[in-house]
């Protein structure tokens, strides 16, 4: 079966510096994946190419079979169905319902049915009780879990996560890699970047190691 | 240094005291407008060696200006207003300086029809039938004074759409609005003639005994207020009503017309 | 001079309804507000594609705008002056001496001011605020559309900014709007006018409305920030 989702080639340079060399890597349908490699080594790079934010100098990005060149435009109807997150989301100074509808708001889903999946989201996210507070005070643990809610909400066919638990720790990261887990398991096709051994130390996941501007399967 | 401190001092004390040879006037946008006084000033000046300082507003503002003391003089073109001035007691030496007249002018198309009328009053009263714009001075000067006379002669109230133009200003300004605007305004044929480049309006009636327009010189009450040069402020009047005075008015023209006519008795 | 005496008269005018006076405050206010409105779609989409692409001549763009900031009311004026005069080339329209050249004008002095503010705003945006949005599936307008939300304090700052500017502007007002009454004056001109005359009383009631309202404006924006502006 072919892989749902295929760079090849990427060359990604910043002015001298050459991050990626002619970099490949595929991802099945229904796996979790995680991306090492030291700091520096370009991982959110990657992650932001591939999700379309960042363009390369060249290579090719392949999408259930649909091509296009990573350093054109990004095809739109691929940001319904390919969520990333940032390392540190933003949460829009609305409400908490307002940020996890957003992307349904995007889609044209009717008010009634955006804020019962919103809710449900909340819930599993486990903020249901933050509901009145401004995103802008809540913690960074809750941020993230915010964050996760409002892209699981969206059903992505895959999600590219950014360091989910950088900078948490405690509470607040047991929490955060909970949801991450049940993320893995409810077979969303997932690539994370990541430091957390936690993340990485999980067996099922297929780990891919950043190294020597190229891409390569771990053991 | 303190010598030159002193010195600037009394520099600065002679040049107040210079004040006896200022005489404050104020007078209407019609007399400087056509550059009148630039012409008669220069001469009283060469004369007695006394500057006049002058402000244009209109009649109205220009006998405000006077009973507050804030002028020693005054040049103004309103017979009823001047009376009530010195009734009041704000003026004294009232004499007749020189007239012109008024003159309706509009746009050379005269879209209301009114060219070569003889009657002021029927004049303006088919503008206002015909909806054409009229620039109206609306600042109490003695055009205005004099404009707001002839509607009540015409039994016409001044105000229709947004085409009866009050503006509050002067001469000038009016009529390059009535330029602008096509349309129509009632001036002083002085400020008129001195403007003929500036606008392409024409004159449309004339000759009425009610556009006559005569101007008096007013000194400003000494007793009133503090400070008012009234010596400089009598040998202005006495100058201007002389036959030197006279004279220089009758000569000067722009656009070789005459534009004020003598009449001090 | 007692100046009790005008004051006293001045509140009475006011209170009392007089139209003429009224009649002076709603237009300075419908003219500033409409010309702001006016230009809103036009300079708040420009910003913003200003602050985020880059374009040949951008950064001349932006300097060119900010010197404009502080360009003289007067000059724009009579500019304005010269080209809607008979003799100017849109004389045809006779638009001189009417509330539509007074807008034009406001429009041509408030538009670098909202120009200069907006591109400040998304500037100061943060970078995620639009790729999060599009992350989300949002279309570039849409997401364009969530950024400027997200600053909406900063960029309603130079709408607050610019409507100060305008409202109480005279240079421009009185040149080519000619202070015509009942037609072309507002609170500035009117003012001058008034004052000039010695009719102190309406001077004062004029100037008192300007003053509310110039810093109505600004307390009522600091005031709805609340805690999100002064973060």
């Amino acid at each position: 079966m072919s892989p749902l989702f295929k760079a090849e080639g990427i060359v990604k340079r910043f002015g001298e510096r050459v991050l990626f060399d002619a970099a490949s890597l595929e991802l099945e349908t229904g796996n979790g994946y995680v991306l090492i490699g030291p700091n520096g080594s370009g991982k959110t790079t990657l992650l932001r190419v591939l999700a379309g934010l960042d363009s390369a100098q060249e290579g090719k990005l392949v999408y259930r079979a649909r091509e296009a060149a990573a350093a054109g435009p990004y095809p739109e109807p691929w940001r319904r169905e390919i969520v990333y997150a940032h390392q540190q989301p933003y949460l829009f100074r609305t409400s908490l319902a307002d940020n996890v509808e957003y992307g349904l708001a995007r889609r044209g889903m009717a008010r009634e049915r955006r804020a019962a999946l919103a809710g449900e989201a909340l819930a599993w996210a486990g903020l249901t009780a933050r509901h009145g507070v401004p995103p802008h005070r809540l913690s960074g643990g809750e941020k993230q879990r915010a964050a996760l809610a409002r892209a699981k909400v969206l059903d992505p066919v895959l999600l590219l996560l950014d360091e989910p638990t950088a900078n948490l720790d405690g509470e607040a990261r047991a929490q955060v890699l909970e949801l991450v887990r049940a993320l893995i398991t409810e077979s969303h096709t997932v690539l994370i970047a990541t430091h957390d051994p936690e993340i990485i130390r999980l067996a099922i996941l297929t780990r891919l190691r950043v190294s020597a501007q190229r891409i390569e399967v771990a053991e | 240094m303190i010598k030159r401190i002193v010195f600037a001092l009394a520099a600065l004390l002679c040049a107040a005291t210079a004040q006896a040879q200022t005489v404050r006037m104020a007078t209407t946008t019609s007399t400087a407008n056509t550059g009148l006084l630039d012409y008669l000033l220069p001469k009283f000046r060469s004369r007695t060696g006394i500057t006049v300082q002058y402000v244009a507003v209109g009649t109205g503002a220009a006998l405000k200006i006077g009973e507050q003391g804030d002028a020693d003089v005054v040049l103004v073109h309103d017979r009823e207003s001047e009376e009530k001035f010195v009734a009041a007691g704000f003026g004294v030496k009232r004499r007749d300086v020189m007239y012109n007249d008024f003159v309706i002018v509009g746009a050379p198309a005269d879209p209301a029809q009114i060219r070569g009328m003889k009657d002021a009053a029927e004049a303006l009263k088919r503008i206002r039938a015909a909806g054409s714009a009229f620039v109206s001075r609306g600042d109490r000067s003695g055009t205005h004074l004099r404009e707001l006379q002839l509607w009540r002669a015409a039994g016409v109230e001044p105000k229709w759409g947004g085409y009866y133009l009050s503006i509050g200003q002067g001469m000038g300004t009016a009529l390059i609005m009535a330029y602008e605007k096509r349309g129509y305004t009632l001036t002083d044929r002085g400020t008129y003639l001195a403007y003929l480049k500036k606008t392409d309006l024409q004159i449309m009636v004339e000759g009425d005994s009610r556009l006559n327009n005569p101007y008096s010189v007013i000194a400003v009450n000494p007793s009133r207020h503090p400070r008012i040069n009234h010596a400089g402020a009598t040998r202005l009047i006495d100058w201007l009503t002389s036959d030197e005075g006279q004279r220089a008015i009758a000569e000067y023209e722009v656009g070789g017309a005459q534009l004020f006519f003598p009449s001090a008795k | 001079m007692d100046l009790l005496e005008p004051t006293r008269q001045a509140f009475a005018l006011l209170f009392s309804g007089d139209r003429e006076l009224w009649g002076i405050i709603w237009l300075s206010l419908w003219v500033s507000v409409a010309a702001l409105a006016l230009l809103a779609p036009l300079c708040v989409p420009l910003g913003f594609v200003v602050a985020r692409i880059h374009f040949p001549g951008r950064r001349a763009l932006v300097v060119a705008m900010q010197g404009f900031l502080s360009f003289p009311t007067v000059v724009v004026g009579l500019v304005l002056y010269l080209v809607l005069s008979r003799r100017g080339p849109l004389g045809a329209f006779e638009l001189l001496f009417t509330p539509s050249a007074i807008l034009i004008g406001y429009m041509v002095i408030a538009l670098p001011i909202l120009m200069v503010f907006t591109v400040a705003a998304v500037q100061g945006a943060d970078s995620r605020i639009y790729e999060t949005a599009r992350c989300l599936g949002a279309r570039p307008l849409r997401a364009m559309g969530t950024t400027l939300w997200e600053v909406r304090f900063a960029v309603t700052a130079g709408f607050v900014n610019a409507f100060g500017r305008v409202v109480s502007e005279v240079g421009c007002a009185l040149l080519v709007g000619g202070n015509i009454a009942g037609l072309t004056r507002n609170i500035p001109t009117a003012i001058a006018l008034e004052t000039s005359k010695g009719e102190f009383a309406y001077g004062i009631a004029l100037g008192f409305v300007l003053m509310v309202i110039a810093v109505g404006v600004n307390v009522a924006l600091a005031w709805l920030q609340g805690e999100g502006g002064l973060e």
